[in-house]
C-alpha cells in the first residue's frame, strides 16, 4: 500500500492556551514495498506522524492516504478497523503492553479482535514464533516471567499475528543489547525483503538508517527538514549537524579518507569488509 | 589509596534456588576513577549496581563501600556514599520544580536549609541547568531531566555516582548532553563514576572497562585494551567499533595496521604511513 501525506498539519488542543502545532505542512510519498527511516529528535513530530498511519490521529489540515483509505479533517473514515488491521504498529517499549496469562493468548489477542478465525490464528502463531526467534515452548508460559528481550519478541509477534501490510516500528531496538538490536533489525529487514512489506522505521540511529532504509525523512520541530536516499542525505553533513544529528561513522571516515588521499571511494552503504577492500586497492 | 568500591568473591541469585546471576566477582574501584561496566542483556551489570547501594545483598562474598562492609545495618550509611541514576527519566522526578527535585534527597538526609540552597546552586551549575531551577519537570527534555536527576544525586555529595544505562532512552542530543555533564563532573568533583552502558562512545571516555559475560568478569582493562579484541566482544553479544572492525578487515587483506586506531585521525595517520611506504 502506498502512503501519501499531503500538506498535513496537526495541532494538539487547538484554540486553547495549550495549542501546539506538532506537524506543520508535511508532505511526502512512500511507495508500496519500500523501507523508510524517519529520523528526528524528541519533539520533532515523529510520534504524531506515525499515529496518523493507523488513524489514532487524523490531520487537522491536509490529507493522509494509506492505500485506498483517506484520513482528513473533513470526513470520518468508516473503515477505521479495517485500516488498523492492515497497519501493524510496534510502539516504543511494546513489552509494557503485554497483559495476558500466556504468551499464546497475548499473541492471539490482536487477530481475535479483528475477527480472525481461531484455526487461522493458530497457524499464524506457528509461523511467527520461529521468525521472532522464540521456540514453541514459550507459548504456554506467562509473558511476565520472560526476560526483557523475550518480552519484546512476544509483543512484536502479537503485531505480526494481525498480518499487516505495513509495519510501523517506533524505535524497536531501544534498550536491547547490541546483539539483540542486530537480530531484531535483521528480522524486520528479512520480512520486509521476503514479503515486500512496506516498513517505516522511526529511529535515532543513523547507522540503522544507512544500513536498512531505501529512503530517509528527517523531521525537525514538526517540519520536514530533509528527505532523500541515504547516500544523498548523508552528503549534507553540515545540515545534518545543524539539527544535532550525526552522519554514520563509516561515512564520516570515508569522507575524511577521500580528502586526505585524494580518492573517490563511494559514500554508500557498503559493508566494512567492502570498505577495507576499497582502501587496500587505493594504497 | 583505599578503594571506594570493593567486591570480594561476590555471588548473587534471586529467590531460594534461582540460577546464579553473578558468580565469584572480585574487583575494586579507586576514588576518582571512572569505570564502564559493559555486557550483554542479563550479564549481571545492573545486579552489580544494585549490590553497590544495598538494593540487593549478596548470598556469598562481601561488598565494601568506602571501607565499610555492606550489611542490613550499614546500608543507610552506605547509601549516603552511593548515588544512582536510572534509565527512565520520567520515573525519577518527585519535585514540582527542578530545584524541589534536587532538594528532595537532601531533605531526606536532614540537611539544613541554608546549606541546601548552596548545594542546589552548585549541583545545578555542575549540570548546566541553573536557569531552569523553577521550571516544571514536564517542560524539560529527556536529557535535561536526566541532568536534573544527576544534580539531585551529586547534591548529597556521594563518593560514587552510578549511571545505570542512563542514556538509553535519550535522543542523540540528550546523550551528548549527559556525556558532557559527566566529563565535567569527573574533572570538577571528588567522585568515582561507574557507567553501565552498551554505548561504545561512552566506553571510550572512561579510564577502565569491566566486561561481564554470563555473570562473570570476562575482562578488565583500558578502553583500548578491551576494544581491540573486537571480534571476541562480538562473540559475547557486544558491539565492535567501526574502526576496530575496519582494522581487522584490512589486516585480513594484508594491510598491516599496526596499532589499534580508535579515532578516525589515528586510523588515517596509520594508513598514511603505510601509504608512503608502498
Amino acid at each position: 500500500m502506498d502512503i501519501t501525506f499531503k500538506n498535513v498539519s496537526y495541532t494538539y488542543q487547538p484554540n486553547t492556551p495549550f495549542e501546539h502545532n506538532a506537524l506543520k505542512n508535511v508532505s511526502f510519498h512512500i511507495p508500496s514495498g519500500s523501507f523508510i527511516a524517519i529520523i528526528g529528535h524528541t519533539g520533532s513530530g515523529k510520534s504524531t506522524l506515525i499515529q496518523h498511519l493507523n488513524g489514532l490521529l487524523t490531520p487537522t489540515k491536509g490529507e493522509v492516504k494509506i492505500g485506498n483509505y483517506t484520513l482528513s479533517s473533513e470526513k470520518k473514515l468508516r473503515e477505521m478497523k479495517e485500516l488498523r488491521s492492515k497497519v501493524g504498529v510496534v510502539f516504543q517499549y511494546p513489552e509494557h503492553q503485554l497483559f495476558e496469562e500466556t504468551v499464546e493468548k497475548d499473541i492471539a489477542f490482536g487477530p481475535e479482535n479483528f475477527g480472525v478465525p481461531t484455526s487461522t490464528i493458530k497457524k499464524r502463531i506457528e509461523e511467527i514464533m520461529p521468525k521472532v526467534g522464540l521456540s514453541n515452548d514459550f507459548l504456554s508460559r506467562s509473558p511476565f516471567e520472560l526476560s526483557g528481550g523475550q518480552m519484546r519478541r512476544v509483543a512484536i509477534a502479537g503485531v505480526l499475528a494481525t498480518n499487516p501490510s505495513i509495519y510501523v516500528l517506533d524505535e524497536p531496538t531501544a534498550g536491547l543489547d547490541p546483539k539483540g538490536q542486530k537480530e531484531m533489525m535483521d528480522m524486520f529487514y528479512q520480512m520486509h525483503q521476503e514479503e515486500e512489506i512496506t516498513t517505516i522505521l522511526v529511529t535515532h540511529s543513523m547507522e540503522d538508517a544507512l544500513k536498512y532504509a531505501d529512503y530517509i525523512i528527517i523531521l525537525n520541530q514538526g517540519e520536514k527538514y530533509m528527505e532523500g536516499k541515504p547516500e544523498e542525505v548523508f552528503l549534507r553533513e553540515s545540515d545534518i549537524q545543524k539539527v544535532h544529528l550525526q552522519v554514520p561513522e563509516s561515512i564520516q571516515f570515508l569522507k575524511k579518507y577521500n580528502e586526505k588521499f585524494g580518492t573517490q571511494l563511494p559514500l554508500t552503504r557498503q559493508s566494512t569488509k567492502e570498505i577495507a577492500a576499497q582502501i587496500s586497492r587505493t594504497l | 589509596m583505599n578503594p571506594i568500591v570493593e567486591f570480594n568473591n561476590v555471588s548473587f541469585h534471586y529467590g531460594e534456588d534461582g540460577p546464579w546471576i553473578l558468580k565469584n566477582c572480585t574487583f575494586s574501584i579507586k576514588g576518582n576513577e571512572s569505570v564502564a561496566i559493559i555486557g550483554h542483556n542479563g550479564s549481571g551489570k545492573s545486579t552489580i549496581a544494585k549490590l553497590m547501594n544495598g538494593l540487593l545483598f549478596p548470598q556469598e562474598g562481601e561488598v565494601y563501600i568506602n571501607g565499610k562492609l555492606l550489611t542490613e545495618e550499614s546500608v543507610w550509611e552506605i547509601r549516603k556514599d552511593v548515588g544512582m541514576v536510572f534509565q527512565n527519566p520520567d520515573n525519577q522526578f518527585v519535585g514540582a520544580t527542578v530545584q524541589d527535585d534536587v532538594a528532595f534527597g537532601m531533605e531526606n538526609r536532614g540537611i539544613e536549609r541554608k546549606e541546601m540552597e548552596i548545594r542546589i546552586e552548585d549541583a545545578l551549575e555542575a549540570v548546566k541547568m541553573k536557569e531552569y531551577r523553577l521550571t516544571e519537570p514536564h517542560r524539560l527534555s529527556g536529557g535535561q531531566k536526566q541532568r536534573v536527576a544527576i544534580a539531585g544525586v551529586i547534591a548529597i555529595s556521594p563518593k560514587v555516582l552510578i549511571l545505570d544505562e542512563a542514556t538509553v532512552m535519550l535522543d542523540p542530543k540528550g546523550r551528548t548532553e549527559i556525556m558532557e555533564t559527566i566529563g565535567h563532573l569527573q574533572k570538577e568533583k571528588d567522585l568515582s563514576l561507574i557507567t553501565i552502558t552498551h554505548d561504545l562512545h561512552e566506553v571510550m571516555k572512561v579510564e577502565r572497562v569491566i566486561v561481564l559475560n554470563k555473570g562473570e568478569i570476562w575482562a578488565t582493562g583500558t578502553p583500548r585494551e578491551i576494544l581491540k579484541n573486537g571480534s571476541e566482544l562480538q562473540k559475547i553479544g557486544l558491539d565492535m567499533p567501526f574502526l576496530i572492525e575496519l582494522s581487522q578487515e584490512l589486516k585480513d587483506l594484508g594491510v598491516n595496521v599496526l596499532n589499534e586506531p580508535l579515532t578516525t585521525e589515528e586510523m588515517l595517520e596509520e594508513l598514511w604511513i603505510l601509504h608512503s611506504k608502498m
